[in-house]
């Protein structure tokens, strides 16, 4: 079973598209599937004209006080990196769960035990079956939970899970936009990156961010150009080159596509695409 | 009475700062008999933080003793732990400068 992430960093150059055109081909004789990691606001369930419904919730653990242990002393807002525990001296320190990761720090550095950890719902997930080939994880967290990190690797596990009990033959995995702890959970351990950009200077800047990102975490890249034909395609191969990656699939800028993908037909797409 | 304001410079006549848990500079003003007697400016350490630079922010004011904090906008984490301390939250302020953000308090102009 391989594990592709579908990533570029910046929005809106058709990171879900793809992702979505990758797993309709892949389906073609293949078991696939693919999975919403932009928890944030997943999408691909739209485009494939899906429903949610039976939702399966996800948990992280966040801390909480036994009052009668706590003697005031703040060495846990101290020590919490993301200044998500608020301590006034002789008061007792309040915990702001949205901005907690629930790494279990301030119970580990308590010298008085007066902290235990708790579970709190942060988010869902659902699985759609698009066809007999493609299945589809979503994933969605909770709103105002501003750390989502841990709910997309909840759901890249729960996509594998499955995966592996339907003995699929791929794993999609549907990245959101930027760098940050959501997407890099995401593509940790996976076996390649298509980086999704455009022929445009904002394209080309965000994609250099996307390749020494994989370089970081010693992934494979294939660099896909979405609106292929619009500008300069040139500096963006010679980025990938630099990189060592390279340009496979190039999805031409053709009205044609924009029609299917506007009346949600991307079947459509799957075929004036040059795999 | 003492009375913070978020500002983007260290002195009096340095602009409100709309933002709390970014502002460069926390100006601490002591007010007796509605006049300006002492002041303080206090550099910003949450100003470049990851996260939970509100909460920071909130907790070095409120480590001043602070009665009134004047500022443009509290985001909701700040703002939920400052309203369960009796300080008085003053929002809604922006470009003026701090001197006149606090006669205008003091008028009850601003509240």
């Amino acid at each position: 079973m391989k594990t592709y992430a579908i990533s570029g960093v910046k929005g809106g150059v058709g990171k879900t598209t793809f992702a979505i055109l990758l797993s309709l081909k892949l389906s073609e004789n293949k078991k696939v599937v693919l999975c919403d990691c932009d928890v944030e606001c997943p999408n691909d369930y739209l485009l494939l004209k899906q429903e949610l419904k039976d939702s399966n919730p996800i948990y992280r653990e966040v801390p909480e006080l036994i009052k009668e242990k706590c003697k005031k002393c703040g060495i846990c807002s101290k020590t919490c990196k993301e200044n998500a525990i608020f301590w006034i001296p002789n008061q007792y320190p309040k915990f702001i769960h949205n901005l907690c990761i629930g790494c279990g720090a301030c119970k580990i550095v308590c010298p008085f035990n007066a902290i235990r950890m708790k579970k709190v719902e942060i988010g869902n997930s659902f699985v759609n079956k698009i066809k007999n080939n493609l299945f589809l994880v979503t994933g969605i967290a909770k709103p105002n939970i501003s750390e989502t990190g841990p709910i997309v690797r909840e759901v890249k596990k729960r996509a594998i899970e499955l995966a592996k009990k339907i003995g699929a033959d791929y794993v999609i995995l549907d990245v959101a936009a930027g760098t940050h702890c959501n997407v890099i959970q995401a593509l940790i351990n996976t076996d390649k990156i298509y980086a999704v950009t455009e022929p445009t200077p904002l394209g080309k800047f965000d994609l250099e961010i996307m390749l020494e990102l994989a370089k970081k975490l010693g992934i494979e890249t294939e660099v896909v150009i979405n609106k292929y034909g619009i500008g300069k395609e040139k500096e963006i191969e010679e980025i990938a080159k630099k990189y060592g990656s390279r340009v496979g699939i190039k999805i031409p800028y053709s009205e044609k596509i924009i029609e299917a993908y506007m009346n949600k037909e991307l079947e459509k797409v799957v075929d004036l695409i040059k795999w | 009475m003492r009375i913070a304001v978020t500002s983007m410079g260290n002195t009096l006549d340095s602009p409100v700062d709309v933002r709390f848990g970014r502002c460069p500079y926390i100006i601490i003003v002591d007010v007796e008999n509605g006049q300006i007697k002492s002041w303080e400016a206090i550099q910003n350490p949450s100003v470049y933080a990851r996260g939970g630079a509100g909460i920071q922010t909130a907790q070095l004011i409120l480590s001043k003793n602070v009665d009134v904090i004047i500022t443009g906008n509290i985001g909701p984490n700040a703002y939920n732990v400052l309203s369960t301390t009796g300080i008085k939250i003053v929002t809604g302020v922006a470009g003026i400068p701090v001197r006149d953000a606090i006669e205008k308090y003091l008028k009850g102009e601003i509240r």
